[in-house]
């Protein structure tokens, strides 16, 4: 601890405390312009200037460590004029536009000139501003505002590692120029700008700040589920801010949370039930919906119905939707999306680790030594994980390696890239953990302790055949060998995974190898930590709460305690029950007749093509949905539910945080919160209307569940959120899962995935993303493009074994050769009819259209 | 016109305006009278005031141009009293140049100096004490321009030159505060591309550089110099250690051709600049492939520079289209004459790699154990030959080679390794930390001594060194204490292997004398120069005592030296500053028919002669952040036989950046009026 004095108070604090944040220990306020907690401080402004006994000049309290002994005066006249005289300098030129900037009534330049009663000019000089930059897309830049505190810059380069402002030009013409590039769109440049300089197109000339009633939320497009306001006036959604206080996203946003929020006062929204595409009352619909339930029902029995739900419904509406189909319906065919890649992580994590998501807080990340970044892109998946990746690498100096078959973002903070042939995953994981041991860098105490079945383990890893790894993957042994080094020289690893491995066909076996890997490496104790992503924002409560057929909430076994649930729902449980792949079989048989499609669009499915086909067979498909689909219009009932800023209940975080979203705006038009549509039609099946609240149902849940042991469920706080139990692994209980599947890709390989823009499917609906993505292409390598003959913006037409579509082309650097990726947020590109069965890659043939 | 009308240079106000000869020390030594050999300089404005030459010098247009200057080309806005004091410090002035100034004016421009007080770096901070000084000084001729007596006369022309000391003391003048500013924003890509301006091989000079801009910080005022040799190793580690490719793309290729004699420092760097314009660059290399890099690779040991790490910086250089001929010998396998016939351009860069000789008896008998020369002996290590050490081994001299001789002694597995230098430890000139590595690795030191004789056995193997006991006298021109033999004192010291180590020379026999190429008596290339004098009547030299402003075209037309044969022998970042140069004239040359400086050479130059450093200035600063060293691995082991792994370890990222938050960013404005 460093001894000091400020302001004749003693104060003691840690070596490398800055002035600054000495002074406000004492509550003594230095006044400051550029200062930001979340960057490194910057010294711009020059207003926190404090005079110290014995230096011959001001220093800036912001940037200037502690040294013991030393005297400080924050407050003087001299300290006085040079602020307000520094202020007066600022102001020069700066337009008096306050009544229609952006900015007014939250501009700290107003408040800190209030503040320093800085109400005079001396200084004149010749404006040389540059004009508005106004091409750059979502954020319009008004260079004469700005104060030159460079928040935007530090934040875009240091806690996002976009790295894509700057300052360009010299003296009073300098300017925060973009390179447009790199830029994520991300709107952190337009919350922490202190003017109205960085300004959010899509909110300009909207409201005035003072008129919003800001309401704290939960953004829902990721599981990273970072904590926002969402302003309101009236009943619309103006904006989405976030605190950087209190949050666990230290207020950063990305794209999704901070431009996304467009489709919520979509023209398009459905407002009003359908049924045959005209509107009816929700009575009638119900009716409908009901009565035909009952009829198929007692025509073909339960298993004639089934349901998705969706990891865009709450928690508490999860629930109750695997409970409708139980309890009131009878039937047991009920699934998700998870089905095609959280499901398969989740079951082999759960069967190796005992662990059902990730192992530790997604800000766990950012202090560990090394991060392994598989088959992942976090900066598109789960951008939270990219900012916890780009504080551990980057200011932490902690290793990146990155194995992806693509370059990503993080790629050019990587220690190692490792780009591994499409298919080599298993291997690839094998190969690093027969290194970890060649090369003596596992702690064989630890997995005595911890491993139940180390025999295997040795007996596995020693069959592994580095030669045929280095075939397989196409890396050479030195790159392997740099990556095993950098995980295993590493106290605490994080292991991120993602889509690529579980969407893929071999996900469980593929997310198994790297379970095993987790265990070699060490990432389950200690800081470290292992981490399946899975884009969808509540993907980790959908799982929790047992939509499907295998599990009940809580993970429990469904054959084993359903009589559990029986008793407590007071009714008999089917047994049998059919997952997604079943269903959409049964259907194409004839044998499913019903299905209800909550929340959830077959178009992104793979082989969306087979799922399409097979909905017209369908002698009823009921869509609970907010926009207009090709589904909703195959739809016999379309019920209107809401977006997350229109229902409260709670979400489930990738990293097991439990939150609360708050209902900011009434549902438009005549919808209802998709709870309250579960709610009726439950209590319309089973006779016994019933009141569901949502303290009913977390007890409910609490009673029937361990899920979350004492937690604590806080409303509106969003200042706690709350943790489910915490995963510790038990000794001998980490199993090393033997693993003998592997696949060969073979041919021109296409890869479908997410867009860095766009979130599912609803973000099409959203001006924002748009604007910067608009289309679905197809990217593909220079050389495959040269060798088919095709240059940038060309047609191109794909095709695979399941179907073909036509799209646009964009010749990537990202890419190997042999590779193609196109995103699957498009449904009109419709990339999802050419992939596979429960798969996320196929061989495709293109030609130019 | 040596009489200096008027000065506040360093603080201290000359004013001859009204008659008198009082004198400027700075201006008659430290400056040259002409620009460029030339031109005269009239006038000279920095940041430490204001040297007048030139009566008719119209200051206050120079202050209001100096003003227009340091905001609009130099001024890097982060900062608000910088960005937007030095504009109204600009259009202030310049609206007193028109006309349209008022007398309160001049209190403004004071209050903004103030002000700028508090500026984050010293660039628009020095940049008011010039104008400050004209205003106090010249208060008259302000007035006039206020009253509408006085017009601008035009024409007058300045030369203008951002500097810092550091980067003025810095051989290759890399731009210093720049790099360090980006390590601070985490920008190491940025910082590397800011070296790689002036310093193509940031992973050699991040590790061996002797760092002479380490002693002019201006952090060293307040407590010392900031680390600034191993920030440009973090910088070229970063993008070694992400595997990033190196952004540099070559212009289009010219259809000229350069040879170049040496792939050492001076002719990689020529290469790389001169790649980087087009021009095809073919470098003729006299060692085999594997062993490029010159004295980098031959004369700096692994543990100090490893291999790959050099052979990256070279690669690098490859990839820009440069292309290497290893084993091949200008004089013996192609003659310069033939070489000069193929190409357009020609630059000797052979470097200095024979022993000077050492002067003791039976030095010339060939007796077995006493080696050739210590570069001899860490070249041939290096290479892994042979080197005919036995056990106990003693190398003689007081330089790095000496040093880097008695610790790969160590590491070719000698038990004893010896240092004889005949004066004391704090006269040696190796550097500091060289030593101390020596100490570190168990070297024995025995200071004072003076050997005389080899002693040998019937066999005529080396049995040991007599020496004579040496005592200090009066400091000869060096500054260092004359060493003098102690009458009767000889002993012996036994060894079985002994290294002279004292210094060497270019080995320039393949100039031959139809080439016409002058050689001074000091085997160095004579090299053409602008002549410029101070006030004084003295020629202004180099440390080195070379002309100060040489073009580096020899006697022998389309002919360039370079490098230690061309200075003398040196370090790697002078040969790196002399190439640069060179490569520059070279295309001067191959464009426009002729080789010269220009104005921006010139000026550095007269910077560099006149020092940007003042050792003694007081830089008000609170010291709370002490110099960080890089990690080193420490103990005998790590000079064990056979042992090569490089010691120093250089920063993580992050104590790097703690570092250059140290750093004061010290850049000033010179202007010169000719």
């Amino acid at each position: 601890m460093v001894s000091l004095t400020i302001d004749g108070n003693a104060v003691s604090v840690p070596k490398g405390t800055m002035i600054l944040e000495a002074a406000r220990q004492l509550e003594i306020q230095i006044p400051t312009l550029c200062w930001l907690q979340k960057i490194s401080p910057t010294g711009a402004c020059r207003i926190c200037a404090v005079e110290i006994e014995g230096i011959d000049r001001t220093m800036t309290a912001c940037n200037t460590p502690v040294k013991a002994g030393i005297v400080v005066t924050t407050q003087s006249e001299k300290l006085t004029r040079i602020r307000k005289q520094i202020m007066e300098l600022i102001l020069i030129n700066h337009p008096l536009d306050c009544p229609v900037c952006d900015a007014g009534g939250e501009c700290e330049l107003q408040n800190t000139c209030y503040d320093l009663g800085v109400n005079r000019q001396e200084f004149e000089a010749e404006d040389v501003n540059p004009g508005v930059i106004d091409h750059w897309p979502l954020i319009q830049q008004v260079p004469s505002r700005c104060v030159m505190c460079e928040k935007c810059v530090k934040v875009c380069h240091e806690v996002v590692g976009a790295n894509s402002l700057f300052v360009n030009d010299k003296g009073d013409k300098a300017f925060i120029d973009k390179n447009l590039e790199s830029c994520e769109f991300c709107g952190n440049c337009v919350a922490v700008c202190p003017t109205g300089t960085m300004i959010s197109k899509p909110f300009k000339f909207k409201a005035r700040p003072w008129a919003l009633r800001k309401v704290p939320s939960v953004c829902t497009y990721c599981p990273s589920q970072c904590q926002i306001d969402i302003n309101v006036q009236g009943n619309e959604v103006f904006r989405i801010t976030s605190d950087d206080a209190g949050t666990t996203n230290n207020g950063n946003l990305c794209i999704g949370g901070f431009f996304g929020y467009g489709y919520i006062n979509s023209s398009k929204r459905l407002t009003s039930p359908l049924r045959d595409g005209k509107a009816v009352s929700w009575d009638s619909a119900l009716e409908t919906v009901t009565s035909t339930i009952e009829r198929i029902r007692q025509e073909s029995g339960a298993d004639a119905l089934a349901g998705l739900a969706s990891p865009r419904l709450t928690n508490e509406e999860n629930y109750l939707f695997q409970k409708l189909f139980r309890a009131a319906i009878g039937t047991n065919n009920i699934d998700s999306e998870a089905r095609f890649g959280a499901l398969r992580a989740l079951s082999a994590l759960d069967k190796g680790l005992g662990l059902r998501g990730a192992s530790n807080l997604i800000s766990a990340i950012g202090d560990v030594d090394t991060v392994l970044v598989f088959g992942a892109d976090p900066t598109a998946e789960a951008p939270a994980v990219d900012w916890q990746i780009q504080r551990a690498v980057r200011n932490k100096d902690g290793k990146l390696i990155v194995a992806n078959m693509r370059r990503i973002k993080l790629t050019q903070f990587a220690n190692s890239q490792l780009s591994y042939k499409p298919g080599s995953e298993i291997a690839l994981a094998d190969g690093l953990g027969r290194l970890l041991v060649n090369r003596g860098l596992i702690d064989e105490d630890y997995l005595t302790r911890t491993v139940a079945n180390l025999g295997e383990l040795k007996d596995q890893l020693a069959a592994v055949d580095l030669e045929q790894v280095v075939v397989t993957t196409g890396l050479s042994l030195t790159e392997l060998e740099a990556a095993a080094d950098l995980l295993g020289k590493a106290d605490n690893v994080a292991i991120v995974f993602g889509a690529d491995i579980t969407k893929s066909s071999l996900g469980t076996a593929r997310s198994a190898a790297i379970a095993n890997l987790a265990i070699l490496s060490g990432a389950l104790r200690g800081q470290g930590g292992l981490y399946p992503l899975d884009e969808k924002g509540n993907i980790q409560g959908l799982l929790d709460m047992g939509v499907c057929p295998e599990k009940l909430p809580g993970f429990q076994n469904y054959a084993e305690h359903k009589a559990k649930f029986a008793k407590a729902w007071n009714c008999q449980l089917p047994s049998g029950g059919k997952d997604a792949e079943g269903i959409l079989q049964d259907i194409e048989t004839g044998e499913i007749r019903f299905l209800y499609l909550a929340a959830t669009n077959p178009q992104s499915f793979p082989n969306s093509g087979r799922w399409m086909k097979a909905l017209q067979k369908l002698e009823m498909l009921v869509v609970q949905d907010i926009l207009p689909t090709e589904v909703t219009r195959l739809a016999n009932i379309v019920l209107p539910g809401v977006s997350f800023a229109e229902k409260s209940g709670s979400v489930t975080s990738l990293d097991q945080r439990v939150r609360s979203l708050e209902q900011a705006i009434r549902p438009v038009g005549d919808s209802r919160e998709d709870w309250d549509i579960f709610a009726e039609l439950y209590g319309r099946l089973s006779k016994t209307p019933l009141t569901f609240s949502r303290s009913s149902i977390l007890t409910e849940l609490s009673s029937l569940t361990s899920l979350y042991g004492d937690v604590c469920f806080t409303g509106s706080d969003r200042h706690r959120p709350c943790l489910k139990q915490p995963y510790r692994p038990v000794d001998k209980n980490l199993h090393f899962q033997l693993i003998s599947v592997n696949e060969e890709a073979e041919g021109l390989q296409l890869l479908s995935g997410k867009s860095s823009s766009h979130f599912g499917t609803t973000s099409t609906w959203a001006s924002g993303p748009l604007e910067v993505e608009a289309e679905g292409l197809i990217q593909i390598s220079a050389e495959d493009a040269q060798a088919a003959g095709i240059k940038d913006g060309d047609q191109l037409k794909l095709t695979s074994t399941t179907g073909s579509t036509t799209g646009k082309v964009l010749i990537s650097g990202t890419l190997p050769q042999g590779l193609l990726f196109a995103p699957y947020n498009f449904t009109e590109l419709g990339i999802q009819q050419l992939i596979p069965d429960g798969d996320n890659r196929t061989t495709v043939q293109l030609a130019k259209v | 016109m040596t009489q200096v009308t008027f000065s506040s240079w360093g603080r201290q106000v000359i004013d001859n305006r009204q008659g008198g000869d009082a004198e400027v020390d700075v201006a008659k030594k430290k400056l040259p009278i002409s620009f460029d050999g030339e031109k005269n300089i009239a006038a000279f404005m920095g940041w430490d005031g204001l040297i007048l030459h030139d009566p008719q010098v119209d200051v206050v247009a120079m202050a209001a141009e100096y003003a227009k200057r340091v905001q609009e080309d130099f001024c890097c806005a982060k900062c608000s009293p910088g960005k937007k004091g030095t504009r109204v410090m600009q259009d202030t002035l310049a609206r007193i140049i028109d006309g349209h100034g008022e007398e309160k004016d001049l209190a403004t421009l004071e209050n903004i100096a103030e002000l700028m007080q508090n500026c984050k770096c010293t660039l628009c901070m020095t940049s008011a004490v010039p104008v400050v000084d004209t205003i106090q000084n010249f208060r008259e001729d302000y007035l006039a321009y206020i009253r509408g007596e006085r017009k601008p006369k035009g024409n007058v022309e300045y030369k203008v030159k951002l500097t810092a000391p550091c980067q003025d003391k810095c051989p290759a003048h890399i731009d210093i505060p720049a790099y360090i500013e980006a390590i601070k924003d985490r920008h190491y890509d940025e910082s590397l591309a800011i070296i790689r301006e002036s310093m193509p091989l940031p992973a050699v000079c991040g590790r061996v550089c002797p760092h002479p801009c380490e002693t002019a910080c201006r952090r060293a005022n307040v407590d010392d110099s900031v680390n600034i040799m191993v920030l440009k190793r973090t910088a070229s580690e970063y993008e070694r250690q992400h595997n990033l490719q190196p952004p540099m793309l070559p212009k289009e290729k010219k259809n000229k051709k350069i040879a170049i004699v040496g792939a050492g420092p001076a002719g990689l760097a020529a290469a790389y600049y001169l790649a980087l314009e087009g021009y095809s660059c073919t470098i003729y290399e006299a060692l085999p492939e594997g062993f490029g890099g010159g004295m980098i690779a031959v004369g700096i040991p692994a543990y100090r520079m490893p291999r790959h790490i050099l052979q990256r910086d070279i690669d690098i250089i490859s990839a820009m289209g440069v292309e290497i001929i290893y084993d091949t010998r200008i004089g013996t396998d192609i003659s310069l004459v033939e070489l000069k016939q193929r190409f357009d351009a020609v630059l000797l860069a052979p470097g200095a790699h024979r022993s000077k000789p050492m002067g003791v008896e039976g030095e010339d008998e060939g007796y077995d154990g006493f080696l050739a020369g210590g570069i001899d002996f860490l070249r041939e290590a290096y290479m892994g030959k042979p080197t005919g050490m036995g056990k106990k081994v003693c190398v003689v001299g007081g330089g790095n080679t000496a040093i880097d001789c008695v610790r790969v002694a160590l590491r070719e597995g000698a038990e004893d390794s010896i240092l004889l230098y005949r004066r004391t430890r704090k006269e040696m000139p190796a550097d500091v930390w060289e030593v101390d590595g020596a100490d570190d690795e168990g070297v024995q030191f025995e200071f004072l001594v003076l050997p005389k004789k080899i002693v040998v056995d019937e066999n005529r193997q080396v049995t040991g060194v007599e020496c004579v006991r040496m005592e200090l006298g009066e400091p000869d021109d060096s500054g260092r204490r004359r060493p003098s033999p102690v009458a009767g004192s000889e002993f012996i010291v036994e060894c079985d292997t002994l290294i002279p180590a004292i210094g060497q020379d270019p080995d320039l026999s393949f100039i031959t004398e139809d080439t016409g190429i002058e050689i001074t008596r000091w085997n160095t290339v004579v090299t053409k120069f602008v002549p410029l004098k101070s006030a004084a009547g003295r020629d202004l030299n180099d440390d080195m005592g070379n002309p100060l402003s040489r073009i580096l075209l020899t006697d022998m037309d389309g002919v360039f030296a370079s490098g230690d044969a061309e200075i003398g022998p040196l370090t790697v970042v002078a040969c790196v500053g002399n190439a640069h140069r060179a490569a520059k004239v070279i295309q001067r040359y191959l464009e426009e028919g002729q080789a010269y400086l220009t104005d921006d050479d010139f000026h550095e130059d007269i910077l560099s002669h006149l020092g940007v450093y003042d050792k003694h200035e007081e830089v008000p600063w609170l010291d709370a952040v002490a110099r960080f060293n890089q990690h080193e691995i420490h103990g005998k082991e790590r000079a064990s036989a056979g042992n090569y792994e490089e010691v120093e370890l250089g920063f993580s990222d992050s104590e790097a950046v703690q570092e250059a938050e140290r750093c004061l960013r010290c850049y000033r404005v010179s202007m010169i009026a000719v």
